[in-house]
């Protein structure tokens, strides 16, 4: 398809024209760049609800749940879900749809998103990605991280309510203590409720929320049992108790905020990419036996560099 | 750079349980390189097409033991053509009768791996049908 009509067909909000877009935009290719300046302006529309949290944690099997909520409240949404992708072949078993029944069942528009060597929990393309659903005119997005590690909250930057899902049985009250993926979330929940720990676990974040400084929105702590389908309704509840709080909250700000570290990331890719071309690799190499003969320090040499 | 994948659909319609083929051939392309986009067990046609053209993939790999492919590979090609994906290619293995496939090819389906076909034969097809 010509980039001229697939604009024409992603304002017509046609479902293939826009699953092109989103595998154009993850392979990062040329004619995104003129795709998306054409339709920026009909982009940003949707509610972004990011779930996070290690894998088996039942984050696809919540997802479900949540879009099914969400369609008896007559909303309409788009899914993205991230897996692994081998860092050994490059490929990727994407098996998430295998956990969303109902929302396959009701038509609701899934894309398994592959991480592609991107670390941190989502890709390097997902904020586009999600702009690339919205022409479909989803109310919400949700969006489903890989499978997380303490160290993953990427998601945080994306997403407008964050839902950590934790389970019992995977370590003491000193993980619960550990920065990273715990203090990202606006919502915590302990899934998997009818695991033996599962109200221990749910004290712990307690105790961990209560010790840290008082902030003005308190994360509340759901437990949930997802294969049941209990405490799916309390959850919805507080993604939209969350909602309400950004939205008195000034949530222009926060998104604002966010694509303001978005740009600058954009930006620094690109100013890194056209000044490394434009010293090019000979120079490098050469700077690099310099160094190595002790002919040069590197600080000098990175200083002769960038003044080219 | 060249960062496109190829995408595979590999689905399990009919109502066999049977899906140990279908998760080998998973495995296989995954270790080719391949993103595999694995939908479970008893989908209909129009399920997996859904899924196909919101994946965006290069192909449907269907997998039947059932005999159910007499009545789900004429549906999923239609389903194809009433959504304007044609050039979504289908490949299909389990159990099909070898007199039967001439016909099945003729209709719409690309390629047909019988049991005992190496992986690696269907890796090396699909690869040489995306370039």
């Amino acid at each position: 398809m010509k980039p001229k009509d697939l604009i024409r067909k992603l304002k017509q909000g046609d479902v293939r024209a826009v699953a092109r877009l989103l595998t154009l935009i993850e392979n990062e290719d040329k004619a995104v760049e003129s795709i998306l300046k054409n339709i920026w302006p009909l982009t940003g529309n949707s509610y972004i609800i990011g779930i996070t949290g290690p894998p088996g944690a039942g984050k696809s099997t919540l997802v479900d749940l949540l879009a099914k909520t969400a369609i008896e409240n007559n909303l309409k949404i788009g899914i993205l879900a991230v897996d692994p992708t081998s860092p050994f072949s490059g490929g990727a078993v994407l098996g998430d749809r295998l956990r969303m029944n109902s929302a396959q069942k009701s038509g609701i528009f899934i894309r398994s998103v592959a991480s592609r060597g991107h670390l941190g929990g989502l890709t390097a393309t997902t904020r586009f990605m999600i702009n690339g659903l919205e022409m479909l005119g989803n109310d919400i997005t949700l969006v489903e991280t890989v499978g997380a590690g303490q160290g993953d909250v990427e998601i945080v930057k994306v997403a407008d309510t964050t839902i950590v899902v934790e389970v019992p049985g995977l370590g003491d009250e000193v993980q619960a203590q550990k920065a990273g993926i715990l203090e990202i979330g606006d919502i915590l929940l302990v899934n998997k409720g009818d695991r033996p720990g599962a109200d221990r676990l749910a004290k712990e974040l307690k105790m961990m929320l209560s010790l840290g400084e008082h902030k003005e929105w308190t994360p509340p702590i759901i437990t949930t049992t997802a294969t049941k389908e209990l405490g799916i309704e309390e959850l919805w509840n507080q993604i939209n108790n969350h909602k309400k709080y950004l939205e008195n909250k000034e949530i222009d700000e926060i998104r604002l905020s966010k694509i303001k570290y978005d740009l600058e990331n954009q930006l620094s890719q690109y100013l890194f990419t056209r000044k490394m071309i434009q010293i090019g690799e000979n120079e490098i190499q050469n700077m690099a036996e310099k160094i190595f003969n002790r002919e040069i320090d590197p600080f000098t040499a990175i200083e002769e560099m960038i003044k080219q | 750079m060249d960062k496109a994948k190829i995408r595979v659909l590999i689905a399990k319609p009919g109502l066999d349980g049977h899906d140990r083929g279908a998760k080998v051939i998973a495995r296989a392309l995954r270790d080719s390189g391949m993103e595999v986009i694995y939908t479970g067990l008893r989908q209909s046609p129009e399920d997996i097409v859904e899924a196909a053209i919101q994946e965006d993939v290069h192909f449907i790999g269907l997998s039947i033991l059932s005999g159910a492919h007499s009545h789900i590979f004429p549906k999923v090609i239609e389903l194809l053509k009433e959504n304007d994906a044609e050039d979504i290619k289908i490949i299909a293995g389990g159990i099909i009768p070898d007199q039967e496939i001439p016909k099945w090819k003729e209709i719409g389906i690309d390629a047909i791996f019988g049991p005992g076909t190496s992986t690696i034969d269907i890796i090396d097809y699909i690869n040489r049908s995306v370039k």
